[in-house]
């Protein structure tokens, strides 16, 4: 560049794209990460909406045991009724929204924790990160599934709260190591020392200075981890572990499917859960994806 | 004499494998009010690391620093986090090499320009904006309001580097340290920030301390000139002695490796050899004694110290008044 000040100037007019432009131009080059993108939305909010305004919960699961397993479109139940007369319908939308929330409650958790901790390890370096990765290291050894099932078994009183908190005691971990290798490489970065320099405290630094150029990582983690964690609860429903028998969910439905009898007879039963619980994992992972796509795309242009 | 900072013995290691290797060792320098002090030597001498450690940017977790650094009567070396953070972009301010990487890419230019006053100024928010406006302008920024609402990415380099000196400026400091502040920029754009640096210093009768490898910019702007080599100052001087008569063998060596314009194409004299690595470093004898190995060992010093040749003029080691070029002329 033979430039002097004036010419610089020129340099000023054009501007890279920002992060929201860069995934939003990965959105529109990929039509099917386009069409998960919608459609998880979509879907997300028409089972909020449906759960909230439109189906009543006791109604839904009062046992009727003349409408046992009423085939489907028969007597006003469209996708028909399980083994106590209950509507599928109804519990489809039910459980898909305490799987939601539940997944979105630990992501939310697990990221606020892994984030800090991660921050924090990445940072400073020394003997926090010693200490806490030995920690990370001693969870990632331990069988969490069987921890959970033991857990659930052992106490009595145990609903929606404790399964949450049970399963994040887990899941932080994941999140807390990825954010941690991020925030090693970023924060020796010279614009953190800059920061420094100006008497900034390490505090404001990380969280202000930093992480927002975590951001793109962070998002696609935690779209990520909300999928994995959808497919938890599920797998814990599904194997008797999860929700209380009393509280509709997609894996409990999924599990009627053990019944031989139910499994090739009364398919409308376990399919409809299935199907649903395979689109919302497919979506959002398909979501992930794409985000990690543009984040890596951001990456290249510095 | 007035002393802003003085250095005294100063030695900085770093651990490799639960060694500690000293990459700075027993440096004592002084920076005087209204003066720029450079320091010189090629890439791997310590320049950095005595920069850093002065700011209290270094890693406490592998760095040992010990010595004085000496400031308002204080001993830095001992000053906890908080206590560095009440000086730095304060009264003392910092400019980093590579202007892109030391500006966070998601803030605003005012922003970043705003941070250090945040903390060290009491201005309320439109003071605050009207002094980062005054900054630019003074840093010769054309059409500061626009600059302050846009992103690092959208500057120059030569525009980055000169808010990074905005930002050094923000609260009047009496030091500015600048570690290789023109490195990364074109020839053209250099000149023109160095011009900027003489200019301000000047103006505000700011110590600065300019860390750089090229004898050009030193002899462009420094007033003192200390020689580091293998973690050591070789010789001190003021800057017209230095370029007059040079002493130290590292010196003369520096100052030949430079193209000079009306030199025979192609006949560029050069030293043999690079830095040594850190833990490869003659701790004993005469550092620089393994690379002018044609100069007889009795002519270096057991434990060579700094020697005034001159007032103000000090040399390391006795091995100068021995040392001729090589007859042999290296073709590069
Ligand atoms: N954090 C560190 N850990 C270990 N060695 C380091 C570290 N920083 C610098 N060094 C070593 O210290 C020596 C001096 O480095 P530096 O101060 O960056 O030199 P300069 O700025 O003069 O190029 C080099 O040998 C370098 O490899
Ligand atoms: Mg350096």
């Amino acid at each position: 560049m033979k430039t002097d000040t004036m010419q610089e100037q020129v340099d000023v007019e054009t501007s890279p794209p920002t992060g929201l432009q860069v995934v939003w131009r990965e959105f529109k080059k990929d039509k099917l990460a386009m069409f998960a993108l919608f459609g998880t939305i979509l879907g997300i909010a028409s089972i909020l909406f449906a759960a909230y305004f439109l189906i009543d919960e006791k109604e839904t699961m009062t046992i009727k045991i003349i409408e046992r397993f009423t085939e489907p479109g028969m007597n006003g139940y469209v996708l028909g009724a399980d083994e106590a007369g209950r509507d599928i319908l109804g519990q489809l939308v039910i459980g898909a929204k305490n799987s939601i929330l539940i997944a979105f409650t630990i992501t939310i958790i697990t990221s606020i924790i892994g984030i800090f901790l991660g921050i924090v390890m990445g940072y400073y370096g020394g003997w926090i990160d010693n200490a806490l990765m030995r920690i990370i290291d001693f969870f990632m050894t331990l069988p969490t599934l069987m921890i959970i099932i033991v857990f659930v078994s052992i106490v009595p009183e145990y609903g929606v709260w404790e399964l949450i908190l049970i399963i994040s005691l887990f899941q932080w971990v994941g999140t807390a190591r990825l954010v941690r290798s991020k925030a090693l490489s970023e924060g020796r970065r010279d614009y953190i020392n800059a920061s420094k320099t100006m008497g900034t405290r390490d505090g404001v630094i990380m969280f202000k200075g930093l992480l927002p150029n975590l951001s793109s990582i962070l998002i696609v983690e935690v779209t990520l981890s909300f999928a994995g964690n959808v497919g938890i609860e599920t797998g814990l429903s599904f194997l008797g572990f999860g929700l209380p028998p009393s509280t509709p969910s997609l894996g409990t439905l999924v599990s009627y499917a053990t019944n031989p009898q139910i499994l090739s007879g009364r398919w409308w039963v376990w399919l409809p859960a299935a199907l649903l619980i395979l689109m919302l994992m497919l979506g959002i992972n398909y979501v992930g994806q794409a985000l990690r796509r543009s984040a890596d795309a951001q990456q290249r242009l510095g | 004499m007035n002393k802003l900072l003085s250095v005294k013995q100063l030695r900085i290691s770093f651990r490799i494998r639960d060694t500690f290797y000293a990459a700075v060792d027993n440096v004592s320098l002084s920076l005087h009010k209204n003066e720029i002090l450079a320091i010189v030597g090629e890439s791997g001498c310590g320049k950095s690391t005595l920069a850093t450690s002065i700011v209290g940017l270094h890693h406490t977790n592998h760095t040992k620093v010990e010595g004085e650094i000496l400031y308002r009567q204080q001993n830095l070396v001992q000053f906890s986090e908080n206590q560095f953070n009440k000086l730095r972009g304060n009264t003392i301010g910092f400019i980093f090499q590579d202007p892109l990487s030391a500006l966070n890419p998601l803030m605003r230019i005012g922003e970043q320009i705003a941070e250090g006053m945040i903390y060290h100024a009491r201005l309320n928010k439109t003071e605050r904006a009207d002094r980062v406006l005054q900054l630019l302008e003074q840093v010769g920024i054309p059409d500061p309001p626009r600059v302050v609402r846009q992103f690092p990415h959208q500057l120059s380099g030569g525009m980055r580097q000169r808010v990074m000196i905005a930002i050094a400026l923000a609260n009047k400091p009496e030091i500015i340290i600048a570690d290789e502040p023109t490195t990364a920029l074109d020839v053209t754009i250099q000149a023109q920030i160095l011009d900027l640096l003489k200019e301000l210093q000047a103006e505000t009768q700011t110590g600065i301390i300019l860390i750089t490898h090229d004898l050009g910019v030193v002899a462009e702007v420094a007033d003192r000139v200390a020689v580091m080599y293998a973690g050591q100052v070789v010789e001190e001087a003021p800057v017209e002695i230095l370029f007059g008569s040079p002493k130290h063998p590292y010196t003369r060596s520096l100052l030949k490796s430079i193209p000079q314009a009306n030199e025979k194409q192609g006949k560029l004299e050069v030293i043999h050899g690079i830095v040594p690595s850190l833990m490869k470093l003659p701790r004993e004898g005469c550092r620089f004694a393994p690379r002018i190995p044609w100069i007889d060992d009795s002519a270096h010093e057991k434990e060579p110290v700094l020697h005034e040749v001159e007032p103000g003029h000090f040399v390391r080691c006795t091995c100068w008044r021995h040392f001729d070029f090589q007859e042999e002329v290296q073709l590069t």
